[in-house]
């Protein structure tokens, strides 16, 4: 019996000793797996921005909704397209210098806050708006604005809708919209103040409410703007012509980057990715002219496309951060147009224009 | 269950109890309008079906379908984000599996005849199917010029007339005629008696069937469909065949499928069909697990790495280890060996709760292979004696870890299949693949539980009764959401589940519960007498368990073991909850929420459906011939 104990004795001896010089090896070898069973992580020590363990990780985890007609779609492929895709793509350009160096995460809108806070993803650009409350209470920070969306309805011409018409004008309808959002609170606030009673229906998802407005079970549809123009784009039927209105959207839904608070090295680093492409735009600094403007354009320029007097360095970046964004991915307009006119919606006279065209879009000064 | 499988089976005759063969006017007389009564609801079953056989089809044929959204989708419904370059790993999994259900099919099963009366009535019966659904379509709206629907002053849609309809769909006709033309012709080559006596083999049936499908790809213009990636658009052309990386891989499907089915035939007659049987069941079990971490994943493997740590560790493991059970299964080793096997257990246990407060380091292999161990000096007693039976142990603690070792490596070796995104699995391949490992995983935790439960000793009892119970009281949704969103709170700092270990293990647990419960069903069904005969031949508890009294309790569950094989499938849906892509949510979320098919959802869905029910259908004929063979129902 105790020659039996002394192997056993030396057995575990010999798989301690073994097991235990190499475990930081191995484990560094699976944190990268995501589909490891179980493994074991290093996590980064606290105290370190999210900037450097990206740029360790070389990719950027970027949370999307991926069911977001034109902001973030699934292909039959399987990769990500869409306006806020691309700005993962920007931040990733900015970052690590590779655009393509993004691993999407398809997130619910009741998982995003979580996923951010518990570091599955470093950064949300998910169609999320900027309030008070998440400014606040959940612990986020948002970045510059990148599209201003707001809620409208839509109604159809021959029920005697038109641009024009106002929350007053619709007492009396059936209006459909998706349940469990901010939306249906927001269209019975603007019914209420506008003194009209309607009937108000919700359904599972807007695609549901939109086969309800087709097949007549709905007079108006609400949500905000951006898929509004994008449904009729698509949807609507030969002989019938949809509306939207009112001018002035009822609520505000300024949609931007939003990451976790307090890191402020990271949040530069995603903001400053985000007004290189508004600035770019500005300047008519795009894709196919950068290497053009990066010899022959005006001071800023070259400071932004990492020329002399540059300031990307002191930020942690890349000195070409910027143009690597630009010439990989492109400036504001050009991801604006490649994503979001395809679908019928276009800058000119929305609040998405540039400030000197009137609209909200405005960027500091690089210098 | 290898007992049942083993009786020769008759082949599959009509049963003597079946009716004499009647003419079709007398066997509509006798049975569907033998009376008024009768008569009227055949009348009215007739008309409510019809009514639904149109409504599937306007449906199905409207020219408001949008059926390019599947078609060129049908990459992302079958495995969402996988890189169509290494596309050449998904048609080698298949391919294995498909060799191997070719060679299992060869070896096990007696798959007898179906009668040329039944192939001509399904011949006829499809072609008369196919006529009425030609028939009650409604005409097609009329396309202009301009690809444009032609609408009256009114803006109503302008419909074709019922004739033009019918010419348009010649080739439907042509369909009709050639398969009842086939039938008829199979049913007047034999006369009235032989019709019944002479029999095609089923296996001949089904692959004949495959083969005009797989063949209808490269004549059939079914169209070619394909999404660019570059240019992140949508190419389709209508009126050619399907691409030909779509027509090569199913046609060397086939061809697996019939090549392996002869040799498995021929193995079948050899003398080692015993151990061949033996080897394609263990092929079954560590496939899936082999394809998806293997070559799904291809891990990039340091072999640095691999010579200095893993190899010798596994060595390590598997000589000492089989030294210690070798020592512990001596005669008259007695009461040590057991000492050593809870002091063994104890170590082990001990081990991974040192893991959890991370006292000291240690690698996870390491951990499982002395839990692993200790389990296997547990069973050590077992093998005392002779050295046939010594060496037996020995040689499947070797194999056990050879395969433990080799799979964890994989399992934590990153994988270099570059993703577009973050779902490594998704689409019909995630739902088959959790559906495969939650059944295979769950049986023996099911079956451990139903024994539990019907246990004469008191704690484990009360342990298994209260796990079933618990499980069987939370739902499904619950359990999942638990394990993808509380369990990673509870791990200690450092350990990771990833999304799908976690949906897997909570899977697993709650289908096991529901397994036990079946399983149990069958063991209230062994008379006492089966006991008390197995104890009178003197065969240990063990044994009694394993050669009495589980293959016949595990025969009578058949029904509701596949009741619950067939839920546990559909029930992967749930997955799209924790934020899997399942290929329900593909078809319910991605799909529509593309700017090209903005909204387009139905069709997706109804072709989810179909899957489902190809798979469920297929799965519960299966076991109804299962059923037949080992004589269930009719004892």
């Amino acid at each position: 019996m105790w020659r039996l104990l002394a192997t056993l004795f030396a057995l575990a001896l010999a798989a301690s000793a073994c097991g235990g010089s190499d475990s930081s090896d191995d484990s560094s070898a699976s944190s990268s797996s995501s589909d490891a069973e179980e493994t074991e992580v290093t996590l980064a020590a606290s105290g370190e921005s999210l900037l450097d363990t990206i740029k360790s990780r070389g990719t950027l985890n970027c949370g999307v909704s991926g069911s977001a007609v034109a902001f973030s779609e699934l292909q039959a492929d399987g990769s990500m397209a869409g306006f806020d895709a691309d700005y993962c793509r920007v931040v990733a350009a900015a970052i690590l210098g590779d655009a393509n160096k993004v691993n999407f995460v398809s997130l619910t809108a009741a998982e995003r806050f979580t996923a951010v806070q518990t570091g599955d993803v470093d950064l949300l650009m998910r169609n999320t708006t900027w309030t008070q409350s998440r400014d606040s209470e959940v612990g986020m920070d948002f970045g510059p604005t990148t599209y201003y969306d707001g809620q409208q309805l839509m109604g159809r011409e021959s029920d005697g809708f038109s641009g024009s018409s106002q929350v007053s004008d619709v007492g009396g309808s059936v209006i459909c919209t998706s349940a469990g959002t901010t939306t249906e609170k927001n269209i019975a606030d603007a019914a209420s103040e506008a003194g009209v009673s309607i009937e108000l229906q919700t359904f599972e998802d807007f695609d549901t409410v939109t086969n309800n407005f087709i097949s007549g079970a709905c007079d108006i549809i609400t949500t905000d703007g951006s898929a509004l123009v994008g449904r009729k784009a698509k949807q609507q039927p030969d002989g019938e012509n949809w509306v939207i209105f009112p001018a002035t959207p009822i609520s505000k839904e300024p949609l931007g980057p939003t990451y976790g608070q307090n890191d402020s090295a990271f949040a530069d680093a995603v903001n400053w990715a985000v007004y290189a492409t508004i600035i770019a735009d500005e300047k008519g600094l795009d894709s196919s002219n950068v290497d053009m403007m990066l010899a022959s354009g005006d001071t800023e320029t070259i400071r932004l496309l990492g020329g002399e007097g540059e300031l990307q360095s002191g930020m942690g970046l890349p000195a070409d951060a910027f143009y690597q964004v630009i010439s990989q991915v492109g400036n504001y307009d050009e991801i604006y147009s490649r994503n979001l006119n395809p679908v019928g919606l276009s800058r000119e006279g929305s609040a998405n224009a540039a400030w000197t065209a009137g609209g909200l879009v405005y960027a500091p000064p690089a210098r | 269950m290898q007992d049942a499988d083993q009786v020769p089976v008759e082949p599959e005759k009509s049963s003597p109890n079946e009716a004499p063969s009647l003419s079709m006017g007398k066997w509509l007389r006798t049975n569907l309008f033998s009376n008024w009564a009768n008569s009227i609801l055949t009348l009215l079953g007739g008309f409510l079906a019809l009514f639904a056989l149109r409504g599937v089809l306007n449906f199905v044929f409207s020219e408001n379908r949008q059926w390019d959204a599947v078609r060129t989708n049908l990459r992302a419904l079958m495995t969402l984000s996988y890189p169509e370059s290494q596309y050449i790993r998904v048609w080698v999994s298949l391919g294995f599996v498909v060799g191997l259900a070719g060679v299992s099919a060869g070896l096990w099963a007696n798959w007898g005849g179906v009668s040329v009366k039944r192939v001509s009535t399904w011949l006829m019966g499809a072609g008369g199917l196919l006529a009425v659904c030609v028939l009650v379509r409604e005409p097609s709206v009329i396309i202009g010029s301009d690809g444009k629907v032609v609408r009256t002053v009114e803006g109503s849609l302008q419909r074709e007339s019922f004739l033009d309809a019918m010419v348009d769909r010649s080739s439907w006709w042509i369909a009709v005629v050639v398969l009842l033309a086939a039938g008829i012709l199979l049913r007047n080559r034999f006369s009235g008696g032989s019709r019944r006596a002479v029999e095609l083999p089923v296996t001949s049936v089904i692959f004949t069937g495959l083969g005009l499908a797989v063949l209808s790809l490269w004549i059939a213009p079914y169209g070619h469909y394909a999404f660019i990636s570059e240019t992140k658009s949508y190419v389709a052309e209508s009126g050619r065949t399907v691409a030909f990386s779509t027509k090569l891989p199913w046609t060397v499907m086939l061809a697996l499928l019939c090549g392996f089915f002869r040799v498995g035939r021929i193995l079948q007659r050899s003398d080692y069909a015993g151990v061949i049987k033996g080897a394609s069941n263990l092929l079954w079990l560590i496939s899936p697990l082999t394809l998806f971490w293997v070559v799904l994943r291809d891990p990039a493997l340091d072999y640095g790495h691999v010579i200095s740590t893993d190899l010798p560790m596994g060595l390590a493991f598997g000589i000492l280890g089989g030294l210690v059970l070798w020592s512990l299964t001596r005669t008259g080793v007695g009461e040590a060996g057991r000492l050593v096997a809870t002091m063994l257990l104890g170590f082990a246990v001990f081990n991974w709760v040192a893991a959890f407060f991370g006292w000291y380091p240690m690698l996870q292999k390491a951990r499982i292979s002395f839990l692993l161990l200790a389990f296997a000096a547990l069973l050590a007693p077992n093998f005392i004696g002779e050295l046939a039976k010594r060496r037996q142990l020995v040689l499947g603690w070797l194999g056990v870890t050879a395969l433990v070792h080799y799979l964890a490596t994989m399992i934590n070796t990153p994988s270099t299949v570059e993703l577009q995104s973050s779902e490594f699995l998704g689409g019909l391949g995630l739902t088959l693949f959790v559906a495969l490992i939650v059944v295979l995983l769950s049986f023996p935790l099911g079956v451990l539980l139903a024994l539990g439960r019907t246990s004469k000793f008191p704690i484990f009892r009360m342990l298994s009764t209260t796990y079933i119970e618990v499980i069987r009281g939370v739902p499904l949704i619950s359990v999942l959401i638990f394990f993808s969103v509380m369990v990673p709170l509870f791990l200690p700092d450092g350990m990771e589940l990833a999304e799908l270990a976690a949906v897997l293990t909570g899977y697993t647990l709650f289908s096991s519960a529901y397994l036990a419960e079946n399983v149990r069903g069958g063991l209230q069904s062994i008379t006492k007498g089966q006991y008390e005969a197995a104890d009178a031949i003197g065969l240990t508890a063990a044994q009694r368990t394993g050669f009495i009294v589980l293959p016949q309790a595990l025969t009578v569950s058949i029904p509701q073991l596949v009741g619950q094989v067939i839920s546990t499938f559909k029930e992967t849906s749930l997955l799209a909850i924790i934020g899997l892509f399942d290929f329900l949510r593909v078809a319910n979320s991605v799909i529509p929420a593309q700017s090209e098919f903005m909204g387009v959802k139905r069709e997706g869905i109804l072709l989810v459906a179909m899957i489902y029910f190809f798979f469920n259908f297929t799965i519960s004929k299966y076991s109804q011939r299962l059923e037949r063979r080992v004589g269930l129902g009719e004892r």
